[in-house]
């Protein structure tokens, strides 16, 4: 009942917030990315509020539990991923005035068919990304509540598009760095508390290597047990962090700075944001394989971060902290799923359909309708790995489209497009085929659940190659791409 | 933020595009090249070799740490406070270093804004202009 309380809190919180935003939301631009006044520290929690998903919250916790420390990387690389955007696409992305990916790829390469194609990519990575958000609503909804898990998911993609269809970015920039805070705070503290009184005894077992399952101490990422540690480990980390470099609500975000400069420093003050919150996942996942071992064999680790608070106090004071978590993971998939559903309604409007507000809004509860159709199956797939999917197909995409478009001029249409082509298919149809079935190669395994490892060069070279041999750069493109980068 | 008054802004391609419609006319694209193509060549050269020099270096750290985990199994049978070396290879070898990386090329790249500004553009800021100015 807390936890219910605790909540619905939340949600009346971020719809009045969000309300309080709607009143300056009348034009595309401000619906997009908000206005351009969005000071630096506002706007590098709201980055980090959006980017620390249900999978950071949820999924970094559960996936620990079942497959060990190696869970670890899936963190480092989604903050890692902010150096290579600092360092790559946020200062140029801001100057070239573009809103989102189709939007410079249209500026870049001079043609409307790209931009259509970039659409198409944009909703791929937004449908796989939103699912597993919905799926922890409707999981954190049922552990709470006991509601059937559809009635989460239903009621999570009903608050969610509501509160954007009214404000828009504008307002979800202050309900995203409002979220920051919750998610923080309500992960900290149950976290602490966990700490302090879960006893030495419990404390030292936590941090004591185990060798049943094997491996699991390993800081490495065996995935399936396949026997390619540092393979998979690396394919994460390429998929996390050039993932991050190629998410579309990640690109968007930057525009809410005042200047290149500012977005820039906006992306290093999210590194420290996502180092501190990362230390939390990892007290839940050490003390769940000592305290709840058992939600390994239910299939229900996603929900051990819920869960441990209660075990170790049982009573009122279990129940209040368990109502925080699951407080905190509704901020978390509430202010991700903003973000993200916004981005896929801008694919669909404004790069697919062509634009305007009211489509815009109509866009967004087309999107969310898709994505809770698609969420109601998947209660059984792991939040991060799902999320792992969605970096690995923005890595594979939009993360050579973006850095080749801003630092080669010699990028030709031809190029992009068969990049895009080949990247979006083989990293798409690695993760259906990882799904589909298992496979006796444990290479083969490997390689299709996490696909980056292969995805990411191929997508790279069939753009330099392609660009070398057929078509010739769009008129201008060395002026524009200088221009990314005159001060 | 207080006292700032608002300025609503929009990218000239976005409108652009919305004032080409469905019809799909191509026009060339609105934005003008740099206004002194050598110094935007410079900066533009120097800003790539930061680049680079960053992208290796978070190569270096991530698959640095990953590849010497996995090359000394040894590190998981040393603990330090009960803690397997590893995973302190894990935690602190990774953020820190991330966030120092993250830092030292923000100051390069602004440096080098810095000292290859060209007199006539003051500000950092993109192209963003008051929206009535983009009518036709």
């Amino acid at each position: 009942m807390t936890g219910l309380l605790a909540i619905g809190f939340l949600i009346a919180a971020s719809l009045a917030i969000g309300v309080y935003g709607v009143r300056a939301a009348r034009t595309t631009p401000d619906f997009l990315v908000a206005s351009r006044r969005v000071g630096g520290g506002w706007n590098a929690m709201a980055i980090a509020g959006e980017y620390v998903s249900a999978a950071s919250v949820l999924g970094l916790a559960g996936l620990l539990l079942k497959d060990g420390i190696g869970t670890m990387w899936y963190a480092v690389g989604f903050t890692a991923g902010y150096v290579a955007v600092a360092a790559l696409v946020a200062g140029p992305m801001r100057r070239s005035g573009a809103f989102t990916v189709p939007d410079f790829a249209e500026y870049r390469l001079a043609s409307t068919g790209v931009r259509r194609l970039c659409g198409l990519v944009v909703l791929v990575i937004m449908w796989l990304y939103l699912v597993p958000q919905f799926k922890g609503a409707g999981v954190v909804l049922q552990l709470v509540s006991g509601t059937p898990y559809w009635v989460g998911v239903v009621l999570a993609g009903l608050v969610v598009s509501g509160s954007i269809a009214m404000g828009g970015m504008r307002s979800a920039t202050y309900v995203q760095a409002f979220h920051y805070l919750v998610k923080l705070a309500f992960i900290a503290v149950p976290a602490v508390f966990l700490v302090v009184r879960a006893g030495a005894e419990t404390r030292a077992r936590a941090l004591e290597p185990v060798t049943v399952p094997d491996g699991w101490s390993r800081p490495l990422l065996d995935i399936g047990d396949a026997g390619y540690p540092l393979l998979s480990t690396w394919s994460v980390l390429l998929a996390t962090t050039l993932g991050a470099v190629g998410l579309p609500h990640v690109v968007m975000r930057f525009h809410t700075s005042a200047s290149a400069r500012a977005a820039r420093r906006v992306a290093v003050m999210v590194i420290a944001l996502l180092g501190v919150f990362y230390l939390f996942p990892v007290v839940y996942g050490l003390f769940g394989r000592v305290l709840t071992p058992h939600l390994v064999h239910q299939g229900a680790t996603d929900t051990v971060a819920v869960v441990l608070p209660g075990e170790v106090a049982p009573g009122t004071l279990g129940g209040l902290l368990t109502a925080l978590v699951a407080a905190g993971a509704f901020a978390a998939f509430l202010s991700t799923s903003s973000g993200l559903l916004l981005a896929l309604a801008g694919g669909l409007s404004h790069d697919l359909f062509g634009s305007g507000l009211s489509r815009l809004r109509l866009a967004v509860a087309a999107g969310a309708f898709v994505a809770v159709l698609l969420s109601l199956p998947a209660a059984h797939v792991d939040i991060n790995v799902m999320v792992g999917w969605a970096f690995a197909v923005a890595a594979s995409t939009f993360c050579p489209l973006l850095v080749l478009g801003i630092w080669w001029p010699r990028l030709t249409l031809p190029g992009a497009v068969c990049g895009l082509v080949v990247g979006g298919v083989s990293a798409t149809g690695a993760a259906l085929a990882s799904v589909a079935g298992t496979y006796a190669s444990g290479l083969l395994t490997v390689l299709l659940a996490q696909p980056a490892a292969w995805t990411v060069p191929l997508a790279f070279a069939t753009m330099v190659g392609v660009s070398l041999r057929w078509g010739s750069p769009p008129e201008g493109a060395t002026r524009a791409v200088l221009r990314l980068h005159a001060p | 933020m207080t006292g700032t008054r608002r300025v609503r802004v929009s990218s000239p391609q976005t409108r652009i595009a919305l004032a080409r419609g469905v019809r799909g006319v191509r026009r060339p694209l609105p934005l003008p090249g740099p206004a002194d193509p050598a110094l935007a060549r410079r900066v533009f050269v120097a800003q790539r070799r930061a680049a680079v020099r960053t992208v290796a270096l978070l190569a270096l750290v991530l698959f640095g740490t990953s590849g010497l985990i996995a090359a000394l199994p040894v590190l998981d049978r040393l603990t330090v406070g009960g803690v397997p070396l590893s995973w302190l290879v894990l935690a602190t070898a990774t953020y820190p270093l991330l966030l120092l990386i993250a830092a030292w090329h923000v100051r390069a790249a602004e440096r080098t804004e810095d000292r290859l500004r060209p007199p006539s553009a003051p500000t950092g800021d993109g192209p963003g202009r008051p929206a009535r100015d983009g009518r036709r």
